[in-house]
């Protein structure tokens, strides 16, 4: 389990996984032993609204860092997500299939997206957000939001 | 003294201002007033949360059939919490994922899409209450519950 920074806003408590690192957008990539596993963010999640359909690019295709990799249709909005990292996609959660609200209930565990295969790690990871930083840009949006700015 | 259920009650959410809640009403109207006036009846969420008596009466005597925009299942939490039993909760945003070019868009007045999806709601649950009906000759039926509100 994650240790997540919180902020409240409003009536929500916002939450960001403190063991990954995310693009300003609100898209999360987390090293680990197979691949960097991608995913939604708590914020983008929340602000995007329930999960209807996931469309994944598909595994063995190869993204850009910022293209394309997956898009979301939501009750209120359709939000084409970008890829953190260059690479090639390994595997897609099967989830997002059957069960596309699982990035709604449980968005840094078992809402994953996709594992990606990433061809310059180091590199990319230098321009993604860490925890920290990513917390005050959601303090910033959200606070934004909330007092309809 | 028993008395039969004679009714399923509907109870859409009041989700004003939202697409998914507009189409749980829109397809309530459909049932209440179209294609099944006879055996339902509609039930205005709003009346359930304000406790209104016969509201209340109404949800404990009869099965009901719950339409939710939103994951908050508002309806469906609010006719179990007033004691009735709900013979089908709906999910609207389940029924948009299965008739995918069916997108509800539109608040005061839905998009042709929306409308749509609506009568699709609203047949499968004209669907349900015909089969409620049929097992009204059932004892174990919910429409031969004995009222509690003799």
């Amino acid at each position: 389990m994650p240790e997540f920074l919180e902020v409240a806003i409003d009536k929500f408590t916002l939450k960001v996984a403190s063991d990954r690192l995310y693009t300003e957008e609100g898209v999360w990539a987390k090293m680990e032993a197979g691949g960097v596993r991608v995913g939604l963010s708590d914020f983008l999640q929340r602000r995007s609204g329930d999960i209807a359909f996931v469309e994944v690019k598909p595994v063995g295709a190869h993204v850009k860092a910022g293209e394309e990799i997956a898009t979301i249709e939501t009750v209120k909005v359709n939000v084409s997500l970008g890829s953190p990292m260059a690479g090639r996609i390994m595997e897609i959660n099967p989830l997002m299939q059957s069960a596309p609200e699982k990035i709604n209930v449980d968005p840094y565990g078992d809402g994953w997206l996709v594992i990606v295969e990433a061809s310059d790690w180091p590199a990319d990871q230098r321009y993604l957000l860490t925890p920290e930083t990513y917390l005050n840009a959601v303090k910033r949006l959200a606070g934004e939001e909330a007092s309809g700015l | 003294m028993s008395e039969a259920k004679t009714k399923v009650v509907i109870v859409p959410c009041s989700g004003i201002g939202k697409p998914y809640g507009t189409v749980s009403r829109e397809a309530a109207y459909i049932v209440t007033e179209e294609l099944r006036p006879d055996q339902t009846q509609l039930i205005p969420l709003s009346l359930l949360v304000l406790g209104d008596p016969q509201t209340r009466a109404a949800v404990m005597e009869n099965v009901a059939v719950t339409i939710d925009g939103c994951k908050l299942a508002c309806s469906t939490k609010m006719v179990k919490e007033s004691g009735g039993t709900v013979s089908k909760d709906i999910a609207v945003l389940d029924a948009f994922r299965q008739h995918r070019d069916l997108k509800p868009l539109g608040i005061a007045e839905l998009n042709p899409e929306g409308l749509r999806l609506a009568r699709v709601i609203a047949e499968e649950i004209a669907r349900q209450v015909d089969e409620l009906a049929t097992d009204v000759t059932d004892s174990a039926s919910p429409w031969k519950r004995e009222s509690k509100h003799a």
